[in-house]
């Protein structure tokens, strides 16, 4: 990491902050909603604090009451602005020191560091402080004692501080309040974090060396890979050029506030890259094939073959009315009628008009069809995304049997639809009867005039018996034309009916394509579409 | 000890005495760094109570005072007996021996007490003026408080004094005195100093107590609610001080006290037992935190009440601390200079990393007699001191405050502060020892510095009734936390039972909708759409329906179209399985929802994978289910549709055809918006009604429905089954085990 230089790590930060943002956009719902809290208070505070003068370092001192955070603060001020005291708590607010004021200002105030807690050191009057010039040094009030359970004056600072020293001392240096509460949880900002072993005055030389290797080791343990640990004593100066040292190289480099960043970034990527599916990246778009399925699902719902065989069978029926032999139906007419004879009558004129209802689409089956789809496209990615690509698909699907009758029951044709040429084929039918009555008349009058002499016929013809024959032969090419056409035509309806029910299924099909595509398949590509870009920010913010 | 002070009867004695220590103290300038001189003004709001101590503490570390520590004793003595006077009737026949036995022995154990006790003293004491300070006033305080004490004795009764036990302890307190408190070895043992509870009293209290303890330990929390964890907590607390504690406490109530020393880490708690000690007893160090396992220090005669006792029972104990030493053990200590009959406890620190240090330091809390609270100058005012300090007001403990490592400089502001702090926390009247910050030689203290506690712990040796009304102060108080902690694990279990049962009802409420909405889709005609409608309309448009129907005469049944029957046939079971499953996938996902509406357990137990969606086997079931159906409406059309008789004649019919035009009609054809068309609105009833007659309809139709209900109904039990065995492999609260323990809290306070 050192060997990075500040103008990489401020572009990889900048980079990594606009990868946490579309995280916090598209995680919305979809993740812990603390979470996105805490990613958007660090955007806000990331923002906040690179826009502030990037040549301070804020530090902090932090640590339990008593552990000499004040006496360090004025060792190292060289000035005694912070007040100590043996009394616990005894700083209850904030006080800062900043070497070099020009710039720090709007610093202090984004830290809410009150007017007069602020104190300035200008380096220029201070030989051999120079190298302190950019520090903005913190004593925070401490955080274990009973006053800091309803003051998150020195959590909020030690959220923001720019490097955090914590100053222990022997005696509470394995208190649970830093451990558990700091030390676990900003494990991972070894570059921020200093820890001081104060008031080591008060312990002999070979306790002092156990002390700060037991303090390593317990550090270790807790995830902070490589402790700077610096025993001083503000009591007696021990220690404290050390601690300088440190805060002068930490000042010199200027990183700090992005190291800082980024070992929160860090901190909160692992968290919210903790779940991380292996799948990270899926088809953002829905295959041919289960939009075929889906298309074929929502068919069935809708009935698409049943009603084509329906409009097939129905006009096949219906057309014998129109197009069939006359005399079949008329014979027909004299069959007894079970359900006249049950006296329901009106039961047969039901079924007629029955054929005339409009489509429609079943509800239970669309949804079922869609959660297939949903379910077939989600396998693999986290159940939370899973619910969403399901709710997205399922969005309109409340509508989704509607808009499918709708838009079918324009290409539907009406089933007790009459074609033009039934009507000519019934009239061709009625004069090849008609033809026929007359056949019969004229055969009627031959016989009458030709045979019984009844009287002079007003036509030759009428009485000729040479024409019986003929006659005869033109009534029975009459009933033959007429069972001729009948068949013909019928087999014109069933082609005519099984072409109409192509075509009917065909724009059916297509139509509900298009239904399903704006319905159902463009939000769930816009699901998946979601899913990818959020994981592919979360891999470039994680980095 | 304030309190036995208050209760005194007699205000005289204590005022006498008072009075003459007080002159001591007075004349004591040659030693104005004295911690007491700075302790008195903290303490100087204690009205009347401390002077007892007060006496002691005053006479400097040296002293030691054999002979104050009588003093004290007897003092004590007097006024238990005065304060059991009044209670202990029952127990004259013994009492009068008592009386007799005790008279003579009070004298005889305080006045040639306190010049042998001094003398021997005096070479150890490093200030002359020991023997000076504590000569008058021992002989004085016990001369006063002796006869007093024997009259009252000798007049009136002795029930704590067992007749048995009183001929023994009385000589021992001879042999007590003239080895010194903090003395030499002792002939008798500490288990003769048992007094139990009255016999009726102790039995009641006894089965009340194993009640209890069946009630607690048949506890379980099973579900994750807020506060399960605490629950669970409090409940192997409560266990753990019934064992450990009330059950051995209540049967020898005057067994050596447990003084327990807790604390912060770094505090010096182990460096005060040590000091107290005057062995290294257990592990000092700078590092943080040191001890682990607790140190039980007591006198050697002592030791085996320790080692045998059922007090703290549940812990192993070892004779040393070694490598292997698990963390249910308490090591084991007996050192000869500490007085008989009191035993110090080191304990884990409560604020360190080591979070099992914590409840260690919690369980020994639960068994301790007395608590000995250390802090120090730079961590009085930390959080977890204060929690500690809380538990102890809450539990009515009797307390003592040690403020460790104070700086000579500061000492008087920091003092003052702490007192103040602890005066605005209401624990005015807890007595406070301040130790000074010196350096520690051998995990040792500088002896002067502890020697107000010495004298406080040989005071307590010496008196067994004011140790014993320690004792029981501290066992009220954990009785009196029972009354809180316990209805409060009932109140969390019934919570439990609440949440189980909301849970269960989530399911139910979830399955039960879907079921209703399922009725409405069969009844509302919203089924008959899409393919069934289509099926129908070719069923019936082309000609089968009509031809279902055959005259008789007409004799053959031709079948043109058995496939279209078929087609509506199945179109019907698609169309119901769909709005089955369907259902049943909703209702899944609402469940899933309405338990991560749930705090806690719900949350936890929504995310078992798989219970977000129906059963892999919901489909396969729910096809069995409605084929079955339909063989049923079929069966139910042949057997029940009893052809009126004159259509019977006229018309014979396919029951197939006839129950697939049944169930188009119950499924509610023509009341939907579909199908409308005037006329056909209700075409299969018509029909049916037609033939079958309206009565026979409506009774088929009715048993079919209901059939299709009971059908879906036990294919949604099969259902909700799988979240009710999760909801049970999480535990099955028990309501009654609320019940009982609220029962065994109330059986308790009655045996109290």
């Amino acid at each position: 990491m050192s060997t990075v230089s500040t103008a990489e790590t401020r572009h990889g930060l900048g980079t990594r902050l606009a990868a946490l943002a579309r995280i916090v956009e598209l995680g919305q719902g979809r993740i812990d909603p603390a979470l996105i809290t805490e990613a958007a208070q660090l955007l806000l505070r990331a923002g906040d604090r690179l826009k502030l003068s990037p040549d301070h370092t804020v530090v902090a001192l932090a640590g339990g009451t008593g552990s000499g955070k004040s006496s360090l603060f004025n060792s190292i001020s060289g000035l005694e602005l912070s007040p100590i005291g043996v009394r616990r708590p005894t700083t209850a607010r904030t006080h800062a020191c900043v070497w070099g004021l020009e710039g720090a200002g709007p610093l202090l105030d984004w830290l809410q560091i009150q007017w007069r807690h602020r104190f300035a050191r200008a380096s220029a009057l201070d030989k051999g402080e120079s190298q302190l010039h950019g520090l903005i040094l913190l004593d925070l009030p401490d955080h274990d004692s009973i006053r800091a359970l309803t003051d998150p004056e020195a959590n909020r600072l030690i959220q923001v501080a720019d490097l955090v020293v914590w100053v222990l001392d022997p005696q509470k240096y394995a208190d649970a309040s830093v451990h558990r509460r700091y030390v676990t949880d900003l494990a991972g900002h070894d570059a921020v974090t200093v820890f001081v072993l104060n008031q080591s005055d008060r312990l002999s030389h070979e306790e002092q060396a156990e002390c700060v290797a037991d303090l390593e080791d317990l550090l270790k343990r807790e995830g902070v890979t490589d402790p700077q640990v610096v025993a001083t004593s503000a009591l007696t100066g021990k220690g404290i050029d050390g601690l300088k040292a440190v805060l002068a190289e930490s000042v010199s480099t200027r990183r700090a506030a992005y190291q800082r960043l980024e070992a929160d970034l860090d901190r909160l990527m692992a968290r919210l890259a903790k779940n991380v599916p292996d799948l990270l990246h899926v088809d953002p778009t829905v295959d041919g094939a289960r939009k075929a399925g889906l298309t074929d699902a929502l068919c069935d719902a809708v009935g698409v073959s049943a009603l084509g065989e329906a409009m097939e069978n129905v006009y096949g029926v219906r057309s014998v009315d129109w197009v069939g032999w006359p005399y079949a139906r008329w014979a027909a007419k004299f069959r007894r009628d079970p359900l006249s004879s049950l006296k329901l009558g009106a039961v047969k004129d039901d079924i007629r008009s029955l054929v005339g209802s409009a489509v429609s689409a079943q509800p239970a089956e669309v949804d079922n069809a869609v959660q297939a789809l949903a379910d077939g496209l989600t396998a693999g990615m986290p159940e939370v995304w899973q619910n969403g690509v399901r709710q997205a698909a399922r969005g309109r699907s409340a509508q989704l049997p509607k808009a499918l009758s709708d838009e079918l029951s324009e290409v539907a044709p009406p089933l007790d639809r009459v074609p033009g040429w039934w009507w000519l084929l019934k009239i061709w039918q009625y004069v090849l009867v008609a033809l026929f009555v007359v056949g019969l008349a004229w055969i009627g009058s031959i016989l009458a005039y030709g045979v019984f002499k009844v009287g002079k016929p007003p036509l030759n013809v009428l009485g000729d018996l040479g024409a019986l024959p003929w006659v005869g032969l033109m009534l029975v090419s009459v009933l033959g034309l007429g069972i001729l056409s009948a068949v013909a035509s019928r087999n014109f309806v069933i082609l005519g009916a099984s072409n109409e029910r192509d075509r009917l299924e065909r724009d059916m099909r297509r139509r509900v394509t298009t239904v399903a595509q704006e319905t159902v398949i463009q939000p769930v590509e816009r699901e998946l579409q979601r899913y990818n870009d959020y994981f592919a920010a979360i891999t470039e913010a994680k980095r | 000890m304030k309190s036995a002070a208050k209760n005194t009867p007699d205000p005289e004695a204590v005022e006498q005495s008072g009075e003459t220590v007080e002159p001591v103290i007075e004349g004591q300038p040659e030693r104005p760094g004295e911690q007491t001189i700075t302790f008195r003004s903290i303490r100087d709001e204690d009205p009347g109570g401390p002077e007892p101590d007060e006496g002691p503490d005053d006479e400097g570390p040296d002293a030691g005072g054999p002979g104050l520590a009588e003093s004290g004793a007897v003092e004590f003595g007097a006024v238990q007996s005065d304060a059991g006077g009044a209670s202990g009737d029952e127990r004259d026949g013994g009492a009068d021996s008592a009386g007799s036995a005790g008279s003579p022995d009070a004298p005889e154990a305080s006045s040639p007490d306190a010049p042998e006790a001094s003398s021997p003293d005096a070479p150890e004491a490093s200030s002359p003026d020991a023997p000076e300070a504590s000569s008058p006033d021992g002989p004085e305080a016990s001369f006063l408080d002796g006869p007093d004490a024997s009259g009252e004795t000798s007049g009136g009764t002795d029930p704590p004094g067992e007749p048995a036990d009183e001929e023994v302890s009385e000589p021992s307190g001879e042999p007590d005195g003239d080895g010194s408190p903090e003395g030499t070895s002792s002939p008798n043992g500490g288990p003769v100093r048992e007094m139990p509870l009255p016999e009726p009293v102790s039995a009641a209290l006894t089965a009340a107590l194993a009640q209890l303890r069946v009630a607690v330990k048949g506890l379980h929390f099973g579900l994750d609610v807020p506060g399960s964890d605490e629950a669970r907590k409090t409940q192997n607390a409560v266990l753990a001080q019934i064992d450990d504690y009330v059950i051995p406490r209540v049967h020898m109530s005057t067994a050596p006290a447990l003084i327990v020393v807790a604390g912060s880490t770094g505090a010096g708690k182990s460096t005060l037992v040590n000091t107290l000690a005057a062995q290294n007893v257990t592990k000092t160090g700078v590092r943080r935190p040191t001890t682990g396992t607790p140190v039980l220090a007591c006198h050697p005669d002592d030791y085996e009440w320790f080692a045998k006792g059922d007090l703290l029972g549940g812990l192993t104990r070892v004779d040393k601390l070694s490598e292997d030493t698990g963390p249910d053990s308490v090591v084991l200590v007996p050192t000869p200079r500490l007085p008989q009959g009191v035993a110090l406890l080191d304990t884990p620190d409560i604020d360190s990393v080591v979070e099992e240090h914590q409840d260690i330091a919690h369980r020994m809390l639960d068994a301790a007699d007395l608590w000995v609270f250390v802090t120090t100058a730079a961590r009085y005012a930390d959080a977890p001191s204060w929690g500690l300090l809380r538990r102890a007001k809450e539990r009515g403990a009797r307390l003592v405050i040690v403020l460790s490592r104070v700086p000579m400089k500061s000492r008087d502001v920091i003092v003052k502060h702490f007192g103040r702090m602890l005066d605005e926390y209401g624990l005015a009247d807890v007595e406070r020892f301040v130790i000074n910050e010196t350096a520690v030689r051998e995990g040792r203290l500088a002896d002067e510095e502890v020697t107000d506690l010495r004298l406080w712990m040989a005071e307590l040796s010496v008196d067994d009734e004011a140790r014993a009304e320690a004792v029981q102060a501290t066992l009220n108080g954990v009785f009196d936390s029972f009354r809180t902690r316990l209805p409060a694990l009932a109140r969390h279990l019934e919570t439990q039972v609440a949440l189980r049962a909301d849970l269960r009802s989530d399911v139910d409420s979830a399955y039960m909708a879907a079921l209703a909405e399922i009725d409405e889709a069969t009844r509302n005609g919203s089924l008959l759409r899409g393919e069934v409608l289509a099926r129908w309309q070719d069923f019936a448009g082309s000609g089968d329906l009509m031809r279902t129907l055959q005259l008789r005469r007409g004799g053959k049944a031709q079948h043109k179209g058995p496939e279209r029957l078929r087609a509506l046939k199945s179109a019907l079971r698609t169309g119901l399985e769909s709005v089955i499953t369907s259902a049943a996938q909703r209702a899944a996902e609402e469940v899933v929802v309405r338990w991560r509406q749930r705090a806690g357990a719900g949350d936890r137990l929504a995310a078992t994978p798989g219970l977000g969606r129906p059963s892999d086997e919901v489909v396969r079931r729910t096809a069995r289910t409605i084929t079955a159906w339909q063989d049923h409406v079929t069966e139910l059309i042949r057997t029940e549709g009893v052809t009126k008789r004159s259509v019977a004649r006229l018309v014979s019919f396919d029951v197939e055809s006839l129950s697939l035009i049944f169930t188009v009609g119950l499924l509610g054809y023509g009341t939907t918006d579909v199908s409308v068309g005037a006329g056909n609105s209700a075409l299969p009833q018509r029909l049916l009604r037609g033939l079958l007659g309206a009565e026979s309809l409506r009774s088929i139709s009715a048993k079919a429905r209901s059939d299709l209900r009971a059908r879906i109904g036990l294919l949604f039990d099969e259902e909700t089954l799988r979240y009710v065995d999760e909801l049970d492999s999480a535990g099955i609260p028990d309501e009654a085990a609320a019940t009982r323990l609220y029962q065994a809290t109330y059986n308790l306070e009655v045996a109290r």
